[in-house]
């Protein structure tokens, strides 16, 4: 495996892990702090890096005054974070059993723990977002141990979920997000996890073009 | 995992995906917009099950757009249960001319998404084909509201 696919992999699974936490629950001083202290990861949220706010309110009053309100408002009050809401004709939430994303989570083991996360079914943003960040590290441990051939067929399942599930609902919700937001944080969130689930969405595309041949596309870009 | 266990999960995966087909084949969403549309007692009804979800306007109103909406019609509303606000929405509508200017906001806000749609079809082209699903709903919901305006207010 060369350096720069495992780099590629590694920045994709934690963009995947920070979006589906970020996604999931309020923010801690903790979190903030280190997306705050890493350029890189600062970059994404620029609007906030130059929010006047910062200057004014130590990291704890920022999160208790504007953060967690805003947090409240776009995942938990007035927007809808749960795919079966835009999925069915009869814009209803699927809460139990018959949610066809928990069927496949079903079907791959991945265990939700609706309580602990504090959500009303499997198909809420986050939950999806950390479906993908299993994927992507199980991919990138088959890569590792060179089995080619199963770091494939993980590539393929992330395409197939992407396309089915991801890239059919999440713009819709992020899109209202960015409009709805009341804090320059929650606006850059929303931008950053659009760009990125369309931006991942195409590298997946340009991989299935190649047949998911890693050394196909790695030679495209060259 | 090992390769076999990975081929049966994926062979799960692809049943699932093609049962879900089959399901909404059955309640017959792959039929076209202009079938599937049903006869409803009034504009309200009409409205709320045809335009209101996502699955078959392709957009997305939230409470907040609802609000925006009535505000651009000098018509405000507290924030509440979506559907609740929807109604009393529809209930501000007393005339044929108020109705228009209902569909208007309503279209406004469906061309203000399929512009931002095209947008991202243009950037990131694999999403291409997901983006004008979308913008075929958003017009064949365009011409349902002005079916809606001629059978109930003309």
């Amino acid at each position: 495996m060369n350096d720069e696919l495992k780099q590629e992999q590694t920045a994709r699974i934690n963009i995947y892990a920070l979006l589906s936490r970020l996604t999931m629950s309020e923010v801690d001083e903790g979190l903030l702090k280190s997306i705050e202290d890493d350029e890189n990861i600062l970059s994404f949220f620029p609007t906030y890096a130059k929010w006047k706010k910062r200057d004014e309110y130590k990291s704890k009053e920022l999160i208790e005054r504007y953060l967690n309100v805003d947090f409240t408002n776009l995942f938990l009050l007035h927007l809808i974070p749960y795919e079966s809401f835009y999925m069915r004709d009869d814009q209803m939430m699927e809460t139990g059993g018959d949610n066809p994303v928990q069927a496949i989570f079903n079907a791959f083991e991945f265990k939700v723990e609706l309580d602990k996360a504090r959500v009303m079914a499997a198909d809420h943003i986050g939950i999806e977002l950390e479906f993908m960040y299993e994927l992507c590290k199980a991919e990138l441990k088959a890569l590792e141990n060179g089995d080619k051939e199963i770091a494939l067929q993980l590539a393929q399942l992330q395409y197939g979920f992407m396309q089915d599930h991801i890239i059919e609902w999440m713009p819709m919700y992020l899109m209202n997000v960015k409009n709805e937001a009341g804090t320059a944080f929650y606006f850059d969130l929303a931008d950053f996890v659009l760009e990125f689930i369309l931006s991942d969405f195409e590298y997946l595309d340009r991989l299935k073009k190649n047949e998911f041949n890693y050394d196909a596309l790695a030679e495209e870009k060259a | 995992m090992d390769m076999r266990d990975l081929n049966e999960l994926r062979g799960e995966f692809e049943a699932l995906q093609q049962q879900n087909a089959s399901l909404e084949c059955a309640d017959g969403s792959c039929i076209s917009d202009e079938e599937a549309r049903e006869d409803y007692p009034d504009y309200l009804r009409a409205i709320y099950a045809e335009i209101m979800p996502p699955a078959k306007s392709g957009t997305y109103f939230s409470r907040w757009d609802l609000k925006r909406m009535a505000s651009e019609l000098d018509e405000s509303f507290a924030l509440d249960v979506r559907e609740r606000m929807f109604q009393k929405f529809m209930q501000w509508i007393a005339t044929p001319e108020d109705m228009q200017a209902v569909i208007g906001e309503f279209k406004k806000l469906m061309d203000l998404k399929c512009d931002i749609y095209r947008d991202y079809a243009t950037k990131y082209p694999a999403t291409k084909e997901s983006f004008d699903k979308k913008i075929q709903k958003v017009e064949a919901s365009k011409a349902y509201l002005d079916k809606v305006y001629v059978e109930f207010f003309t």
